[in-house]
């Protein structure tokens, strides 16, 4: 268990910048998330972690000691790949006692250790399989042993999910983290799957083009996003433009003169504050409108329904505005009848989920 | 591999170049290129094409390089389409029997052939036995001043290459390219010339290239067969008098000018290739049905040409087995006294014990610089690492005579290369030419070996505790072992029947490695040929094991060895 500190760090591959002052903080214990879509740069900020890359600029810090230049073999670190990277010439037990034996270990503490990691990842019994011998879930479950036996500092995971199927993936999430909890280990995770983030993380971090776009809590993050990039890969979002008007009656909201007319909106970004006639965007999930008139809310929507799908713990529809825009809405436990597509509905949405965001 | 091992690893992999690749050419050329008074001068080259008689050398090397060639597509292209395309009889192990030239050295089944194509030889007898021939007027099957016969031993040795490289491009070709086509309206002759040919061109070009070069300067061959105007053994002829005389040296020049020629061209085509094997395959690859006379008439096309191809190992065989044999069908008495004197004999004794200490420490060096150069360009990401690739391939370009010439020129009393000669020893001289000459096929394998090698299972380990070093050590060495294992074992094999090297720079009878052991007594007289023949018949079987040994461990990977 150790906090992890990144001081603006930053790394170029022969021009390209591909991480550009990155300042985190990880906390001891926590299971921290890198989440974005792919060649942001989250993978490239793990191996930084690891050692296997030194930053051209800032500094990597492990609790209170500079570890920007400690080889790899020397930080203490154990990382799940994401191809699992287990070594074909060895059995399992081999493999989970690799590292145990590169510490010094005397030869009975390591059979233990490796009998006990085993067991916790439910692998007893398997020690003397050969690595083709296992299934793609038991293979992930040795990476993790492999990794959890050496009882690191803090444990880096680089997708290591993407390759289970759908069934398992739900499976080990739920394992790892509980694994992760019990070992008390700071976890940094690497993933462009938001809902493995949202379900897993105690804190998470979305990486855009190398930069750190938000970080925070799960539902701060999906709740009160502060930029368009973040509101639109995290979770599905409907997107407006418009110009500010004025401050909105309650503190903290504005209202954004829009083609649907002036919506009242709330402002989540800590420090940017717009000027009245400001190009701005609003954001507004689709689970957050109502297909009906809320008494509450000045914002109300009218167009048409051009699309309605039953998805069983939803429905989802399409409601085209009469400006022609079109905007997502998801109805959660759907019941009655099914709304069909061609009638001319109203739509409304509370000024708590209306988000104002930069242009 | 931290920055500084890779390093190091490069500069004395430079330096083992420039001392033993750069430096015996660049011997050549300054002596070709500089006269007496010390200025430079074209003259000597000049001289080369002026004269007739290198003239005709030169013409006659291109020409049968260009026979060779033609006829290696003629054989390989239809069989290689039949191999990968369609179900017939036997198709396994007649593929595998197309390679069974690979084990014989070419100047061995040289011995062979003449014993089966020579005017009093096996084929003639047959012929006035069955009446087809006048006895006392045969014909001279391998005619033209010998030609003829250089031509086929060629073809029948190197064919392989190129079959290898067409089946290799063929089975790397994703078929969904051509049911494309198909599916566009287009019929099977049609396909394949407008999308398979264009798509395979690179490995025949890549095939043919080497087979080219190869024929071009090929020495055993034509030596076996007594044919001395062509520049190889032009230039064997005047080693023996180095030391006034530029002549030798202006020959050697040309012939590596044209064969770099050659090599830059087809690289040139190559390059602009973008087809890369026409991408991954994205449906299974499914042979085609054929009628019963089909499959019979493509199995009896392999059968043809595999029996051709044993010819020259029959008659080896043979040879090594006769008595007395001289205008008969087969020999009149058998026996096996070749065999026992063969190791009875002291030339032939110590000819085996030095190829075997000559052809392991050559394989030592190149499994530690073969691993060395791998390891930078495949892993180190230093910068200017596929220079160092390049350079480890260059031998592949540069002739075994042309090498071996400048290897004798430089080590001689004086020169800068002397060093390496031990009093009369040529064996640290031996063990650089050879080792440099295979060099590339370890590179190669080791380099393939570590494609494969995922460099995570490294990270994993060094992630673990373990250093660089003992990340090698521990993880990836193992790993690699088979494929080096097998690039190892072709290097020896080959160092072991290495023919320009050998014939060039052993003088004295006590140092003969097996080749020139081999040549020297085939043109003894008495016993000779016949012992040259049971230890052509060893080093055919040694051949073989080292050759299934590489293949058992290689597989398929094996064909990628033989490539450009």
């Amino acid at each position: 268990m150790v906090a992890i500190h990144l001081n603006n760090l930053t790394k170029r591959f022969a021009a390209t910048p591909v991480l550009e002052h990155i300042n985190l903080q990880i906390k001891p214990g926590e299971m921290f998330f890198l989440l974005g879509p792919s060649g942001c740069g989250k993978t490239t900020l793990l191996r930084h972690i690891a050692g296997f890359y030194t930053p051209d600029e800032g500094s990597v810090w492990f609790g209170g000691q500079d570890v920007t230049r400690v080889p790899p073999h020397q930080r203490g670190t154990a990382m799940m790949f994401q191809s699992y990277a287990l070594w074909p010439h060895l059995t399992v037990a081999e493999n989970v006692a690799f590292g145990l034996e590169e510490r010094r270990l005397p030869r009975r503490e390591i059979e233990s250790r490796v009998a006990e990691a085993l067991s916790v990842v439910h692998l007893s019994g398997l020690g003397e399989r050969r690595i083709q011998q296992l299934s793609g879930g038991q293979q992930q479950r040795v990476a993790l042993a492999r990794a959890l036996v050496v009882r690191p500092q803090c444990l880096l995971l680089d997708e290591p999910l993407s390759n289970l199927d759908a069934q398992l993936r739900l499976e080990m999430r739920s394992e790892i983290r509980r694994v992760c909890k019990d070992f008390d280990l700071t976890a940094v995770y690497v993933t462009h799957d938001q809902e493995e983030a949202l379900s897993m993380a105690d804190r998470l971090a979305v990486m855009a083009a190398g930069r750190l776009a938000q970080v925070g809590t799960p539902e701060e993050v999906y709740r009160h996003p502060i930029s368009r990039m973040v509101a639109g890969f995290i979770g599905e979002t409907n997107l407006l433009q418009g110009d500010v008007l004025g401050p909105g009656d309650r503190p903290g909201t504005l209202i954004v003169q829009t083609l649907s007319g002036p919506l009242t909106a709330r402002l989540t970004h800590p420090s940017w504050r717009p000027k009245a006639g400001e190009a701005v965007w609003l954001s507004v999930r689709p689970e957050a409108i109502r297909l009906e008139a809320l008494a509450e809310s000045p914002n109300h929507f009218s167009g048409e329904l051009v699309e309605a799908m039953y998805l069983g713990a939803t429905a989802q529809y399409r409601l085209r505005l009469d400006n022609g825009l079109v905007l997502a809405i998801a109805e959660p436990n759907p019941s009655g009848t099914l709304r069909s597509a061609g009638q001319t509905r109203v739509a409304a949405t509370a000024i708590d989920d209306l988000i104002v965001l930069p242009e | 591999m931290s920055p500084l091992l890779s390093r190091t690893v490069y500069l004395l992999v430079t330096v083992f170049f420039a001392l033993f690749f750069v430096l015996p050419i660049w011997g050549t050329l300054h002596t070709a290129f500089v006269d007496v008074r010390g200025g430079f001068t074209l003259d000597y080259i000049a001289e080369v094409f002026r004269n007739p008689l290198y003239r005709e050398g030169l013409l006659n090397s291109f020409l049968i390089a260009l026979l060779t060639t033609l006829a290696c597509l003629l054989i390989s292209l239809p069989l290689a389409i039949g191999y990968v395309r369609y179900a017939f009889p036997a198709r396994t192990w007649l593929n595998s029997l197309m390679l069974t030239p690979l084990i014989l050295p070419p100047f061995v089944g040289a011995l062979g052939i003449q014993a089966m194509m020579g005017q009093a030889g096996a084929f003639n007898s047959l012929l006035i036995a069955l009446g087809l021939l006048p006895a006392g007027q045969p014909v001279d099957w391998l005619g033209d001043g010998q030609m003829t016969g250089v031509v086929l031993m060629n073809v029948l040795h190197l064919y392989p290459i190129v079959y290898l490289n067409v089946t290799a491009s063929l089975a790397n070709l994703d078929p969904a390219l051509e049911e494309a086509a198909a599916n566009l309206g287009c019929p099977p002759w049609r396909r394949l010339w407008r999308i398979t040919l264009p798509l395979i061109l690179p490995g025949i070009f890549a095939g043919s290239t080497i087979a080219f070069i190869w024929a071009f300067t090929e020495l055993g061959v034509p030596l076996i067969f007594d044919y001395d105007r062509v520049t190889s053994v032009q230039i064997f002829s005047a080693i023996k008098d180095l030391s006034n005389n530029p002549f030798p040296y202006a020959l050697v020049v040309v012939l590596l000018f044209f064969t770099t020629l050659f090599y830059a061209g087809s690289r040139l085509i190559l390059q602009g290739d973008v087809s890369g094997g026409g991408g991954r395959a994205t449906t299974g690859l499914s042979l085609n049905g054929l009628s019963r006379f089909r499959g019979w008439l493509l199995s009896g096309g392999f059968f043809l040409v595999i029996g051709l191809a044993l010819m020259p190992h029959v008659g080896v065989l043979l040879l090594s087995l006769a008595d007395d044999w001289y205008g008969t069908v087969l020999p009149t008495h058998l026996t096996l006294q070749h065999f026992t004197e063969a190791l009875g004999h002291e030339l032939t004794l110590s000819a085996i014990a030095n190829s075997l200490k000559y052809a392991s420490l050559a394989t030592l060096l190149d499994a530690v610089l073969g691993v060395g150069v791998a390891w930078v360009v495949v892993r180190s990401g230093l910068s200017g690492r596929q220079w160092l690739d390049a350079m480890a391939m260059l031998p592949l370009a540069v002739p075994g005579i042309v090498m071996a010439f400048g290897y004798l020129a430089l080590s001689r009393e004086g020169q800068p290369l002397h060093w390496l000669m031990l009093g009369e020893n040529p064996l640290l001289l031996l063990v650089v030419a050879y080792a440099m000459r295979r060099l590339p096929y370890v590179v190669r394998s080791a380099a393939a070996g570590l494609q494969q090698i995922s460099p995570t299972l490294e990270e994993a380990a060094q992630n673990l505790g373990a250093s660089p070093l003992r990340a090698l050590w521990r993880i990836t060495l193992p790993l690699l072992a088979p494929s080096l294992l097998a690039g190892a074992l072709l290097a020896f094999s080959f160092a072991m029947l290495e023919v320009s090297d050998s014939m060039i720079l052993a003088q004295q009878t006590l140092y003969f490695p097996i080749t020139k052991a081999i040549y020297s007594l085939s043109s003894a007289l008495g016993d000779g040929p016949g012992m040259a023949a049971a230890l052509g018949v060893w080093s055919m079987v040694f051949l073989t094991i080292t050759l299934l040994g590489a293949g058992v461990v290689l597989g398929r990977k094996l064909g990628s060895l033989f490539r450009l």
